[in-house]
């Protein structure tokens, strides 16, 4: 009986485990790795890629990788897509904790339909959200009228709102700021009130206990939520085509241009591979992070 | 098990061919009365997907665009399509009415003795203007430095709109400095990107699409467009009533010929309705209705007869040999070509 | 327990009002008797009939929905097998396949598939992009939601049960089909509501691997984005939100925890 059912068990667990396992393995790994090999191939002569034997040889390089290096412009938009991702967090961090923190503190029964109400945008198209700026902050609308009738009479010239790295800021924090919500108000939700009445206690003021008891224990949903908005924002191509000027172009915009635009597929892929690696940096220092934190204030 | 299969039949109905052409064209280069014409003549539907970028076009093709029967590639591109095996050849037998062709711009050096390829309009990519603007700024209009120069430009800040197009800009660039628009000396492209650079700041905005209507509203004094749109620029203008007229004019220094011929793609499924349509639009009256409506150039003899006079004799649309001499067409760069262009471009948009 | 003070209320409200007055203005307009989405003309219903008679649109929006059935059910099918393996055999590979397609950028997994398609199943299949290489790729990144969704409610059960079960005799198949499933089904169903809403309103990957040719609701909205834009896309949007937010409200409903990750 028992062998029976252990030899039943390992086949249940091959046919339970195989049929996603191999799909993944054909149409997620198969096309990393081609991506792989393809930022080490020769480019066609007419486009996409030259074969990879040729001659009876491998036609492999690293030339791709030397021109990516070959001029800073594209470390220029590395570091700059860095940059926009980095201010995205951090103005979602700092617009998400007040509204975590008022959910978390809520009554029970509200709860649930807060979050709700947080996470609806959410549910929209992120084109739609993306278009919904571009109505407000259009030239024509009353927001840009106002604001350059303030610069006309302080003697400025006119400004555009949209094609503008402001632009694209803002729709890149209104996408993402939904992703930063949630993990936050997961974690305050756990934080056990009575720590912040024995602070109170101590004779802690309001900055204080936030500062030194909420601050901390919230740091694992800071996290979580930082890689939930920073590590999209890096490979955002939408909103700065959309939103921003010529020279608001990101990462994700060079990526787009080299396989729907140049045909340069060799370099596409090597722009995909060191986005990968970024990521993969990233998401690991956010690992180490979090581990250290929850280490120390454990 | 039923579901299935419904979903599935659903699924595969949309591939069924019926009688329908797919045509992959430029914005704005065929008529709507030319297309129902066409299509009460042969009975069949015509569905156009729109492309405004010869680089766009090859591009979503090598990604795996598929279906089309028929494109409108200018010259280089055909090269590009016929060197990568992309295109049907030409069944000569079902197009009688390659007669009317005007053999000079037959057997061209992109595709010899035609055997893919059939002239269907050229425009030459110029200067569109608004006239009463550049008369009250007394600014120039026949040369490409009115684009480029600080001193004009600082007339026209934020009102200038350059094509958004690699090859197009450069080439413009290049002929304003005196060289070929097939320069590849990377040092001569490096001038031309310095002086580009040098002009964007004044400049609006890089738009291959839109820019006919904002010069038609008035949002636009100048334009880098294809002579084509600035025919229709010009008439909607009128149309519309407005207090300013749209002219255009071949800079002095000269300009890209624009040859579009049409092709049948490899993976067309209906290469009889596309041979039907060619000979179609060889047709002298469909030809010259192409011209007529949209102000392209004609490389059909059996069209002038039934060409407009106002338009046969506009020298932007039919150029004089004198202006022809300072025309040439675009050919393809190879591959190391392709990359430090691309990189060019990178540091043209974002500097 | 104390009150939260006046600020945090106006902090988070501010939140709110940031999150929803864009969406309200696209809705709002899409009524306006005006082509500019700039000021309030009058109120209509017309841009909606203009998106009804608009044949591309009607025909993207068929694509988005056979799309979305396919890619959500065979989506669902495997991540619930995903999530019942990894809960039960507590595989090691198989929870980083499904999670990182989710956790990564879009554009790469779009780009990967892009030159996977053409590079191993044109040549070797002779198959060229259409509705079926869209359904491939969304099936791809909504397995990771159904997994997780799968595997949380798994863990909030009591592994007694099935240990009951096989006691009584049942098989592996007869576990799952009759004391597994129906305790997981809610989770199982949100998965699949979740799958379909992500596939409905996906832009990047279809973006990539769509060929040109099928449109879809995003790629169509995107490419008036790009050319002409008109409150026929404030109409298209409005509708398009109602029907996902309809979905999302369900999925939620069925499954208390769907959201927040919990059983």
């Amino acid at each position: 009986m028992r062998g029976c059912s252990s030899m039943h068990d390992r086949l249940t667990r091959w046919l339970v485990s195989l049929p996603p396992t191999l799909f993944l393995l054909v149409f997620f790994v198969a096309p990393s790795l081609i991506m792989v090999v393809a930022s080490f191939r020769l480019p066609g002569d007419y486009g996409g890629l030259a074969p990879l034997v040729a001659d009876g040889h491998w036609q492999l390089t690293l030339e791709t990788y030397r021109f990516f290096f070959s001029d800073f412009i594209y470390t220029e938009i590395f570091i700059r897509s860095f940059g926009v991702a980095l201010a995205t967090t951090l103005i979602c961090i700092l617009l998400a904790y007040p509204l975590a923190w008022l959910i978390a503190r809520s009554p029970k029964r509200h709860r649930d339909l807060m979050v709700l109400l947080a996470i609806l945008p959410f549910a929209s198209n992120f084109l739609i959200r993306i278009y919904a700026w571009m109505i407000i902050l259009g030239p024509q609308a009353a927001l840009a009228r106002a604001v350059n009738g303030v610069l006309a009479g302080l003697g400025f010239e006119p400004v555009s709102l949209l094609f503008s790295p402001f632009a694209v800021l803002v729709g890149m924090v209104y996408v993402h700021l939904p992703f930063m919500i949630l993990p936050l108000y997961t974690n305050l939700d756990r934080h056990d009130p009575v720590l912040l009445d024995a602070a109170q206690d101590l004779g802690a003021n309001a900055w204080r206990r936030f500062w030194r008891v909420t601050w901390p224990l919230s740091l694992p949903g800071i996290y979580s939520g930082s890689a939930l908005v920073f590590i999209p924002v890096l490979g955002m191509f939408a909103i700065p085509e959309i939103l921003g000027g010529t020279g608001d172009i990101l990462i994700g915009n060079l990526i787009k241009e080299q396989f729907l635009g140049t045909r340069d597929w060799p370099f596409g892929s090597t722009l995909s591979i060191m986005l990968t690696v970024t990521v993969l940096a990233c998401a690991g220092l956010a690992a180490w992070f979090a581990r250290r934190g929850a280490g120390r204030h454990a | 098990m039923r579901f299935f299969a419904c979903l599935v039949l659903v699924l595969t109905g949309a591939a069924h061919a019926a009688d329908v052409l797919h045509l992959y064209n430029w914005n704005n280069y065929i008529p709507d009365q030319t297309v129902a014409r066409f299509e009460a003549s042969c009975r069949c539907r015509l569905v156009q997907d729109y492309y405004s970028d010869n680089e766009e076009m090859l591009a979503k093709l090598a990604a795996g665009a598929s279906g089309y029967d028929l494109i409108v590639p200018t010259g280089n591109a055909v090269e590009t399509l016929i060197r990568s095996q992309q295109l049907r050849p030409l069944d000569k037998r079902l197009l009688p009415n390659l007669k009317n062709l005007d053999p000079a711009y037959l057997d061209a050096a992109f595709d010899r003795s035609n055997r893919y390829s059939v002239p269907y309009a050229y425009t030459i990519t110029l200067i569109g203007y608004n006239e009463q603007k550049m008369r009250e700024l007394g600014l120039p209009t026949d040369t490409w430095a009115v684009i480029f120069e600080p001193k004009y430009l600082a007339k026209l800040k934020g009102r200038v709109t350059v094509l958004d197009s690699q090859r197009e800009l450069m080439a413009a660039a290049l002929k304003y400095l005196g060289y070929s628009v097939n320069d590849t000396d990377e040092a001569h492209w490096r001038r031309a990107r310095d002086l580009i650079l040098r002009a964007k700041p004044y400049w609006a905005a890089f738009n291959a699409s839109s820019y006919i209507k904002e010069l038609t509203v008035g949002n636009i004094w100048l334009a880098h467009g294809y002579s084509s749109d600035m025919f229709q620029a010009r008439q909607d203008a009128q149309h519309a009533g407005r207090p300013f007229s749209i002219g255009y004019a071949t800079p002095r220094e000269g300009a890209v010929l624009a040859l579009d011929s049409m092709v049948l793609h490899k993976t067309g499924p209906r290469p009889d309705l596309a041979h039907r349509f060619i000979n179609f639009m060889l047709e002298g009256r469909n030809s010259a209705e192409l011209t007529n409506l949209i102000g392209s150039g004609n490389p059909n003899r059996a069209a002038l007869p039934f060409i407009d006079p106002a338009i046969a004799a506009n020298r932007a649309i039919f150029p004089t040999p004198e202006i022809q001499r300072r025309l040439e067409m675009l050919k393809d760069l190879d591959r190391n070509q392709r990359r430090v262009l691309s990189r060019m471009w990178t540091e043209i948009k974002v500097r | 327990m104390r009150k939260p003070s006046w600020w945090l209320w106006a902090a988070a409200l501010a939140v709110y009002a940031f999150l929803y007055l864009p969406l309200l203005i696209v809705v709002v307009y899409s009524f306006n008797d005006s082509r500019l989405n700039a000021e309030w003309v009058g109120f209509t219903f017309k841009w909606y009939a203009e998106l009804f008679s608009d044949a591309d649109m009607l025909l993207a929006a068929r694509n988005s929905v056979l799309i979305a059935l396919a890619a959500s059910l065979v989506a669902t099918v495997l991540g619930t097998m995903a999530g019942l393996a990894i809960h039960r055999y507590r595989l090691r590979i198989l929870p980083i396949l499904t999670f990182t397609p989710v956790a990564m950028p879009e554009i790469l997994l779009g780009v990967s598939l892009l030159l996977f398609f053409n590079l191993v199943f044109r040549p070797w299949l002779g198959l060229e992009l259409g509705l079926w290489s869209v359904i491939v790729a969304h099936i791809t990144f909504c397995i990771g939601f159904v997994t997780i969704v799968v595997r949380v409610s798994l863990l909030g059960l009591d592994g007694s049960i099935f240990e009951a079960a096989r006691d009584l005799g049942a098989s592996p198949w007869q576990t799952f089909r009759l004391v597994t499933l129906p305790l997981i089904l809610p989770a199982v169903v949100a998965g699949a509501l979740m799958s379909f809403a992500l596939s409905l309103d996906d832009f990047v990957i279809t973006f990539f691997t769509a060929g040109v040719g099928v449109s879809t609701l995003p790629l169509q909205i995107y490419s008036m984005l790009k050319i002409a834009v008109t409150p026929e896309v404030n109409a298209v949007s409005t509708l398009l939100m109602a029907f996902t937010l309809s979905l999302i409200v369900l999925a939620s409903r069925i499954h208390r925890g769907a959201l927040r990750g919990r059983p």
